[in-house]
């Protein structure tokens, strides 16, 4: 099973062209040092399971991941980093430019399981409430005003209920107003399917970028010099943003079409192939899985056309009958040779 | 392989068999991140400005002489919609289009006329007041996105379609897609509406769309929503092989727009007109890439072959 599947990907390796190769070596990348700062991010984190009122006063993220207030402005340019990485090289299409930033660093505020929680109810309560605020007939302004007043009161709720203190600034109730009119949007323009997979989208990049953003590494690189992540991210930034080859959505998007080119190419090469096999035939499986070739000749190579070459397939010999195999005979008791006339010399014409 | 790309006119066919049938090394597909470059080098802020309004478009097209559809009124400010009547002004088949419209949103028609008041083609009545109604609203840019508080109201004559293309759709309007890099027309796809679609030409929507061979202008290739179909679903029509009348006519209009307007690499939208022949309805500055998957075929080889070196 693993090695049938280890051949598989060598084989599609093998065929891949180096404009599919090189975006695919490059997400991966991408994906994997994403995937390290993430484990360090989630090994950072000491409690999951925290309301901010049980920090008495102490700010969230520090308590949990020792991420001074001072410093959230300094994981902002690694936010920023992750979202051109995620949108250039990854193809996430996700609401807004830095929407998912935005939404990690309420995240930062409002804890790694809390944060979710309060995001996911107020942006839920959002859509609950969007049809009928739209049959008002408000502009987008007066729209977005309504909105960010009910998910303010389903924040101020959820204080009452949860009896703690969820430190939220102004942003991420904007933010929250903002996904949840881009959300509606996209519903209406490519169906329902297509919106939520974006909101999935959105949510777990946010999620992805709260946990580097405390990963062991940024924390180090912000307490050893707080210039050095800006600069160092805007460097990075100012590079990979020149990247101009496929995305790794696209190659899934656009695989058809190597695939036909393939498909087209492999025909060109072998024209006795099926149009619809993709994979090359393997003759020897064919042939042992053959039916029998009941008396044909077979000619396999130039050898066999020789005079008195022996080119009859074998013929399985069953014995079904006692008779088969004895002499036949006729009523007359005597043997019968042939039912044909046996010519063996010019005498017998 | 790079000196057979300095061609003038390439010949895609001839290209197509050069290639080597394992296709190394060869970077074909656009992907979206070159698409933005390539805007971003050639098509100046100006000029995007210029096509995303349908009616500076369409004064520039025309002032480079390029067949657009007709022209009924323009209402652009709340004088204008004073003095317009309907009953008066309206023929008997038109269409209402937001000037900076987006997707198709907030465009009427209406397609025959019973003294003062109109039918869409569902055949839903349109009153005069109702059909003033959407202009104020368009006029008031409630169309038009969230970035502008006013617009025009473009009111164009009803296009109705040639014969031959109308015969294998079953309502709708079939419309061209021709990308270009400055004059070379470089891919073509026409989208075909079907009645899943409600007769709108949008491929998000389940129409039709089918990829042209620019050499000889015969659809090569028809796909809904991935799959590859040969006859349309709601007339049968075979449409491999058919072939787009007046492609010569398209080709040159297509090669046209993108100097007209001032953009490098767009996307023309034409129609063919039952006695006009091909008109160019918009010419879009950010056409999307999804027209290599209807044609199956790779925009970033055919930029090649006009002598862009993506440097």
């Amino acid at each position: 099973m693993l090695s049938e599947l280890i051949s598989t990907i060598r084989r599609i390796r093998e065929r891949a062209t180096p404009q599919v190769k090189r975006p695919f070596y490059i997400g991966l990348t991408v994906g994997a040092v994403i995937a390290a700062l993430v484990a360090l991010g989630i090994a950072n984190t000491e409690v999951f399971f925290a309301l901010p009122s049980s920090f008495e006063g102490v700010a969230t993220s520090q308590a949990i991941w020792g991420l001074k207030p001072s410093n959230l402005l300094m994981v902002l340019p690694l936010g920023a980093f992750l979202v051109v990485l995620a949108r250039s090289f990854v193809g996430v299409k996700a609401f807004g430019l830095f929407t998912p930033m935005l939404i990690a660093l309420a995240f930062l505020q409002i804890g790694p399981v809390m944060g979710p929680v309060v995001l996911c109810s107020s942006v839920l309560t959002g859509m609950i409430v969007t049809p009928s605020l739209l049959k008002l007939r408000m502009t987008r302004v007066g729209f977005l005003g309504v909105l960010i007043s009910l998910i303010v009161l389903v924040l101020v709720a959820m204080q009452l209920i949860l009896d703690t203190q969820l430190q939220v600034d102004a942003f991420p109730v904007i933010v929250c107003a903002l996904c949840v009119e881009r959300w509606w949007k996209q519903w209406g323009k490519d169906g329902a399917k297509a919106a939520a997979k974006m909101a999935l989208n959105t949510f777990l990049l946010a999620i992805v970028i709260e946990f580097v953003m405390v990963s062991h590494f940024a924390l180090a690189l912000i307490e050893w010099s707080p210039l050095l992540m800006p600069a160092f991210t805007a460097v990075a930034i100012a590079i990979l943003g020149r990247y101009r080859g496929l995305r790794l959505s696209e190659i899934h998007r656009f695989a058809p079409i190597w695939l036909e080119r393939r498909r087209q190419a492999r025909q060109r090469a072998d024209a006795d192939q099926l149009e619809l096999d993709l994979e090359p035939v393997d003759w020897e499986e064919r042939l042992a899985n053959a039916p029998p070739l009941d008396g044909i000749w077979v000619i396999s190579s130039p050898e066999d056309l020789a005079p008195g070459r022996r080119r009859r397939v074998p013929q399985p010999v069953t014995p079904n009958k006692e008779a088969q195999f004895g002499p036949l005979s006729g009523n007359n008791g005597r043997t019968m040779i042939h039912n044909a006339w046996i010519i063996r010399s010019v005498e017998d014409v | 392989m790079l000196k057979l790309f300095r061609k003038p006119r390439p010949n895609y066919d001839a290209l197509s068999k050069l290639r080597p049938p394992s296709l190394e090394g060869m970077d074909e597909i656009l992907g979206i991140n070159m698409r933005n470059a390539l805007i971003a080098k050639y098509n100046p802020r100006h000029a995007i400005e210029r096509a995303r309004d349908k009616v500076a478009a369409k004064v520039a097209l025309e002032a480079a002489g390029i067949a657009c559809t007709g022209t009924v009124a323009v209402i652009d400010d709340h004088q204008k919609l004073g003095a317009f009547k309907p009953s008066r002004d309206m023929p008997d088949a038109w269409a209402i289009k937001p000037a900076r419209g987006s997707q198709g949103d907030g465009i009427l028609l209406a397609v025959r006329r019973e003294g003062n008041t109109w039918y869409k083609g569902s055949g839903a009545p349109l009153t005069e007041e109702a059909v003033m109604h959407h202009i104020q609203k368009v006029v008031d840019g409630g169309f038009s996105g969230d970035s502008a508080a006013e617009d025009a109201a473009l009111i164009e004559p009803l296009i109705i379609a040639d014969p031959a293309l109308s015969r294998i759709v079953p309502e709708g309007l079939p419309d061209l897609r021709v990308i270009s890099l400055h004059h070379n027309p470089l891919m073509a796809m026409v989208r075909l509406p079907t009645l899943e679609s409600d007769g709108k030409a949008n491929l998000h929507q389940r129409a039709i769309g089918a990829g042209i061979d620019m050499e000889t202008g015969r659809i090569t290739r028809a796909v809904v929503k991935g799959t590859p179909i040969t006859h349309h679903p709601d007339t049968g029509v075979n449409l491999i092989g058919f072939e787009i009348p007046g492609w010569e006519r398209v080709l040159e209009l297509a090669a046209k727009c993108g100097p007209a307007v001032g953009l490098g690499y767009c996307g023309a939208d034409i129609v063919l007109d039952v006695n006009d022949g091909p008109l160019v309805i918009e010419v879009n500055a950010h056409p999307g890439i999804e027209i290599q998957n209807i044609c199956q075929a790779g925009l970033k080889v055919r930029i090649a072959a006009t002598g862009e070196d993506f440097r």
